[in-house]
């Protein structure tokens, strides 16, 4: 749960079937002033509820003109120091902030120009410009903003959990289960009329596993001893058995239980992304941070998890996506992170740049791993009334555990 | 106060004698009429979504003790029953069930663990669910989930929610306490075998699970660790998970179990489920989930089983409560990532 806000959201106690025609922004604040002290829980009418979810998904729609919003993209937002998951910039970068951007040159088209239907990228609450991601918590069954920079034009697709017909309809894809969580409708897709095409889905990614994961659970010995004690006290004559045979940690040979389905438990992907039309060649070319450093103005942020597992609740495996749209250039972050209970912890990172003006596209592939115990042993714990809730936090572990193999192409 | 009509010794009476009730009969302690009067203060306070002083979490847990601890392995359950799976401390969809499935003790309710982690509101959910069944204990059946747990509980949420709402963990370890004490399975008139998880191998009959030793931690491995643990498997037989521990049980494990012990149905949880329900093995096994937009991002519906006199059976689906409140709380600006 990584990704779970760590912040209790606010109360909102009460609510009553009345509200449900106000404004959004009148509810929202009816809700605010007056936390917990009224009458009991009236949850809201499904019918009323999706009322709801139509009324702020409406208020997210964008009210400006295209041409409008150019002219008033605000200055970068002020980063909340208290969020976790925002990577920390050095302070000589913001001492004096330079944007490099110059909004003149760009050909800016929000929605994208291939986008069919109504816009419905998330607004900024405060500028109406910067495109946010998604409320997660609230329930629009399906979120699709895009928009167009220059030559290349970004969609990201945020949907649920992928339904029993549509996994029914995978199975002969995959002959492993899936992952509990499985946002199989989930994309990011850059698309380019003259380049090509550099997506990212969770159904891909899981073809690039492997055929099985070296991995055990931490208790794995344990429970393997257990089951053997009481299979051979069972149905085995000991008298026969040796105890070099007994030794053997093979399950199958001395129990009746003859399915083992080896597969990447872990769901370790090895995944740079989906790409048609683009060739990659190793460079020595460093992949360009500085230009990332400037504060420039996000134009497009969005992140979306491709799929989720809680490896039967011994930790957590997920692949996420990040992208930020600047006027020059873009980053897109493709994450894999596990991390098993007290065995291990790993990060595999993907990382598109696009420079927007010269069309010249980055790509980082880095893998890191490192033991549990060893992690473990570098947070200062004192200060921490729970030193482990860093080990949930992908950016902290990826910034504390050494890095195995990096790898950096482009396409020019 | 009014001595509440609907008070349990009602129950006792009406229902036709079983074993179970025998024993309920001569030792249930009755409840006071002070202890009701608690309990309904605290359903009251819980219903706003307001967590109850530790002292009084005490008092709950020990009257809940005093309930649970005389309840059986498999719990027998009465039909008409409405069949409930995952909750996971999504307190306002909580509300919603009992809304769409009809208010308690009026409809009776079966759980089938996981009330506590991952959502926000664990502790209000553990505690409305204990004072529920404190005040109505012939009316809902709470089972134990792999969640409700001391190990589980520390990583996934639970803990730092107690630690965050009481400044210690005194109330984390009173319910954990008393989670030793849940039933681990039930039996809805002898048809309908419900439990958290699914199968063992080491379990062949349901007089072998009334053998066990229930009040304890779930261990790590043995018959009750996998009722609260495994996984039914489109593979035949008995599968072993590639993790290195814990089974999965094929469609030939679950109706030979269902013919032994001549049950029309396994009920489960534990298992994410788009549609908020699932059949699996040609309709022996159901799966059951009852937390909608779980983790509030992953979109799917809920849902719950009603089994009526006559054993039919129904779904009610449902989707999360939505609480405008909480958009705006969990947005995320747009960061500098690198």
């Amino acid at each position: 749960m990584s990704d779970l806000p760590s912040q209790e959201p606010e109360k909102a106690g009460s609510r009553q079937k009345s509200s449900v025609n106000k404004t959004n922004e009148a509810f929202v604040s009816t809700v605010r002033n007056a936390p917990n002290k009224t009458t009991g829980i009236d949850a809201v009418h499904i019918n009323a509820a999706r009322e709801m979810v139509k009324l702020h998904t409406r208020d997210r729609l964008p009210t400006n003109s295209v041409n409008n919003r150019i002219n008033t993209i605000p200055k970068p937002l002020p980063r909340p120091s208290n969020n976790p998951h925002s990577t920390q910039l050095p302070q000589s970068s913001f001492a004096t902030p330079r944007p490099s951007a110059s909004l003149k040159n760009i050909k800016m088209s929000i929605p994208a120009k291939g986008h069919e239907g109504p816009c419905t990228n998330p607004q900024c609450a405060h500028c109406g410009t910067v495109i946010i991601p998604a409320p997660k918590s609230s329930f629009p069954i399906m979120d699709k903003p895009s928009i167009t920079i220059n030559d290349w034009s970004i969609y990201t697709i945020k949907r649920p959990i992928l339904s029993s017909q549509e996994l029914d309809d995978l199975e002969s894809r995959y002959d492993f289960p899936l992952p509990e969580m499985i946002f199989g409708n989930n994309k990011v897709r850059l698309v380019s009329d003259q380049f090509g095409t550099i997506e990212f889905n969770g159904l891909d990614a899981l073809d690039s596993l492997n055929k099985e994961s070296d991995f055990k659970v931490s208790y794995h010995r344990e429970w393997l001893e257990a089951r053997k004690n009481k299979m051979l006290s069972e149905s085995f004559d000991t008298s026969e058995k040796k105890s070099k045979e007994i030794s053997n940690l093979d399950l199958s040979k001395i129990t009746d239980i003859e399915t083992i389905k080896n597969f990447d438990w872990t769901y370790s992907v090895n995944y740079k992304g989906s790409i048609t039309g683009i060739e990659f060649k190793p460079t020595n070319d460093p992949f360009p941070i500085d230009r990332l450093l400037k504060p420039d103005p996000i134009l497009f942020f969005d992140e979306s998890v491709l799929f989720e597992d809680e490896l039967g609740d011994n930790g957590i495996s997920v692949l996420s996506t990040k992208i930020r749209v600047m006027p020059t250039c873009l980053l897109l972050l493709c994450r894999f992170f596990l991390k098993i209970d007290n065995v291990s912890l790993r990060i595999r990172d993907t990382r598109i740049f696009i420079d927007l003006e010269t069309n010249k596209i980055f790509r980082e592939y880095k893998c890191q791993d490192c033991e549990y115990d060893e992690v473990l042993s570098k947070i200062n714990s004192k200060n921490l009334t729970d030193p482990k809730s860093l080990l949930r936090d992908s950016n902290w572990v990826a910034n504390n555990i050494p890095v195995n193999s990096v790898t950096t192409e482009t396409n020019m | 106060m009014d001595l509440d009509t609907d008070v349990p010794m009602e129950d006792v009476s009406e229902d036709q004698p079983s074993y179970q009730q025998k024993t309920t009969k001569t030792t249930t302690p009755d409840l006071q009429k002070e202890n009701i009067g608690d309990l309904d203060q605290w359903i009251e306070k819980l219903k706003n979504c307001e967590p109850l002083s530790e002292r009084d979490v005490k008092k709950l847990c020990d009257m809940a003790t005093d309930v649970l601890q005389l309840e059986e392995n498999v719990q027998p359950v009465q039909v008409p029953v409405t069949i409930c799976g995952d909750v996971h401390g999504q307190f306002h969809d909580l509300m919603e069930l009992f809304k769409i499935g009809g208010p308690c003790p009026d409809t009776n309710y079966l759980f089938m663990g996981d009330y506590v982690d991952r959502g926000y509101y664990s502790v209000e959910t553990v505690s409305f669910l204990v004072c529920m069944k404190v005040r109505y204990p012939k009316r809902i059946t709470i089972l134990r989930g792999n969640h409700e747990s001391r190990q589980i509980t520390q990583v996934y949420g639970f803990y730092d929610e107690c630690l965050r709402k009481y400044g210690s963990a005194s109330v984390w370890k009173l319910f954990t306490d008393l989670f030793d004490y849940f039933p681990i399975t039930a039996l809805v008139d002898n048809k309908i075998f419900c439990l958290h998880g699914g199968l063992s191998p080491m379990i062949e009959t349901i007089d072998q699970i009334r053998e066990l030793n229930r009040t304890q931690e779930v261990p790590h491995e043995g018959p009750m660790c996998d009722l609260l643990w495994s996984d039914p498997d489109d593979r035949g037989g008995w599968g072993i998970s590639p993790r290195g521990a814990g089974f999965t049980f094929g469609q030939d494990i679950s109706e030979q179990f269902n013919h032994t012990n001549d049950l029309s149905l396994i009920a489960r949880a534990h298992q994410l489920v788009m549609e908020g329900y699932a059949w699996t093995h040609q309709e022996s096994v159901v799966t059951i989930f009852s937390a909608p937009n779980y983790c509030y991002r992953c979109g799917n519906q809920a849902a719950i089983m009603e089994v009526d006199e006559l054993h039919n059976r129904q779904f009610i689906q449902y989707d999360p409560s939505v609480r405008p409140g909480e958009p705006t709380v969990t947005r995320k600006t747009p960061d500098y990532f690198l």
